[in-house]
């Protein structure tokens, strides 16, 4: 199954997702992880648990993202 | 003599253009610490600290800090952090040259909090992003604030104890511990006899050692250019107990011995290196390097080698966002930049991995 997130803009979406790609799982082996910028993002894992963890902490960066672009502005036009 | 006023308009045109042209070789970076349980925005301009605000978590007496509860305070305080750091420069996003965090070494989750949050500001504001090594944060902030020229470098920290020379475009590391930090055997001894941890464990260890008089043999562990803590620590976890309630020494007198033991340790690997480099200046960085006793036990040493010891207050040797903005701001200059691809943290980054392009 994947998880669907809606962001304003696809700009904003975009930030998000290079926000949260280039950290690594912290467990080596059992869980992997795919996201991708049309705002929705696949997982797969070996055991339940593990994907409880990654899917949990996931959402919380994610958080911590919108709350960061809620007060630190729109972005930057190019 | 009286100057007519279309030149004195001309002057105030000239002054304001040249204060412009100034500005515009000013950088200003901004940057992210929250390796371990402190976390701070700094922001560097041209060497002055616009601003360091920074905040601690501290766990209840006997208990150290897990990653996870550390990044969740991290997380709490951030933003407000980032936003003090902003105000109190006087500054607008819009005058951030380059966005600098810690990529590591240090706690995974928390190095991931403030990672994200500087990957972030940097796509909204539209500025580059730079992965700084923690230790050489420390490093620069030291050769900031100190002056120092080329000194032998002393880092020691709750992570980290590792003596450094620079030489050749590395921070090359000389002599190090072979297993703990030393500040983690402080931090470790001071939860067996459950002192308080605020305002940190190595400051209340310091406090008591003042009042200690009776000296504790305590195992030393130097091995040629490394030191190793792991032992004194079990000693101690062992034997604290039994010391302490036969009465054959005070909790004070504990703290006495302990600093004594682990900080002739440092100065003696931290001499070796001086020998061998032929170095005449010494700075301590680092969360430990507030120790005043370390500072003294070093200054001794240096004295007899007629050689400068150099040391910073606990503004800058405990962990902050100015030293990584410091740190960046050396990188940014020198040319260096992280892409967002490869900003990933890591909880391990040896201090020689990096090429110090700022330097001869």
């Amino acid at each position: 199954s994947s998880l669907d997130v809606p962001f304003p803009s696809s700009r904003e979406a975009n930030i998000a997702l290079r926000s949260l790609s280039p950290d690594r799982e912290p467990r080596k082996g059992g869980i992997s992880k795919e996201l991708t910028v049309s705002g929705s993002t696949r997982w797969s894992a070996d055991e339940a648990r593990i994907l409880r963890v990654s899917v949990d902490s996931f959402l919380d960066h994610l958080l911590l993202v919108l709350e960061t672009m809620e007060m630190f502005g729109s972005p930057v036009s190019q | 003599m009286e100057i007519n006023q279309p030149a004195k308009l001309n002057f105030f045109y000239i002054l304001l253009d040249f204060i412009n042209k100034c500005k515009s070789a000013m950088t200003i970076v901004i940057g992210f610490e929250g390796s371990a349980n402190k976390i701070g925005v700094g922001i560097i301009r041209n060497g002055e600290v616009l601003s360091n605000p920074r905040r601690t978590y501290i766990t209840p007496p006997g208990q150290g800090f897990m990653p996870s509860d550390t990044a969740r305070h991290h997380r709490a305080v951030i933003l407000s952090i980032l936003k003090e750091a902003l105000e109190q420069a006087g500054l607008k996003p819009a005058d951030i040259d380059c966005v600098a965090y810690t990529k590591g070494p240090g706690m995974g989750a928390p190095l991931v909090t403030v990672a994200i949050v500087a990957r972030t500001v940097a796509q909204l504001w539209g500025k580059p992003l730079l992965g700084v090594n923690h230790c050489i944060g420390h490093i620069e902030m030291g050769r900031l604030i100190t002056k120092a020229n080329n000194p032998t470098v002393l880092y020691v920290s709750g992570g980290n104890t590792q003596v450094i020379a620079y030489s050749e475009r590395r921070y090359r590391i000389f002599g190090e511990t072979i297993d703990i930090a030393v500040g983690n055997c402080l931090d470790r001894f001071a939860r067996v006899i459950k002192i308080s941890n605020d305002p940190s464990p190595g400051y209340n260890i310091e406090q008591m050692a003042k009042k200690g008089s009776h000296y504790v043999e305590l195992p030393y562990t130097v091995k040629g250019m490394d030191v190793s803590f792991s032992g004194i620590l079990s000693y101690l976890e062992d034997a604290a107990d039994k010391l302490l309630s036969s009465g054959q020494c005070t909790a004070e007198d504990l703290c006495f011995s302990l600093q004594e033991t682990v900080f002739s340790m440092l100065v003696e690997i931290t001499e070796r290196a001086m020998a061998h480099c032929g170095s005449q200046e010494v700075l301590i960085v680092g969360g430990v390097g507030c120790n005043l006793r370390l500072q003294e036990m070093m200054g001794v040493m240096c004295k007899e080698r007629g050689a400068k010891l150099f040391a910073t207050d606990e503004r800058f040797c405990i962990d902050n966002g100015a030293m990584i903005a410091q740190a960046g701001w050396e990188m940014f200059r020198s040319g260096q930049v992280t892409a967002l691809e490869d900003s990933w943290i890591t909880q391990r980054y040896r201090t020689d991995e990096v090429e110090v392009t700022w330097r001869d």
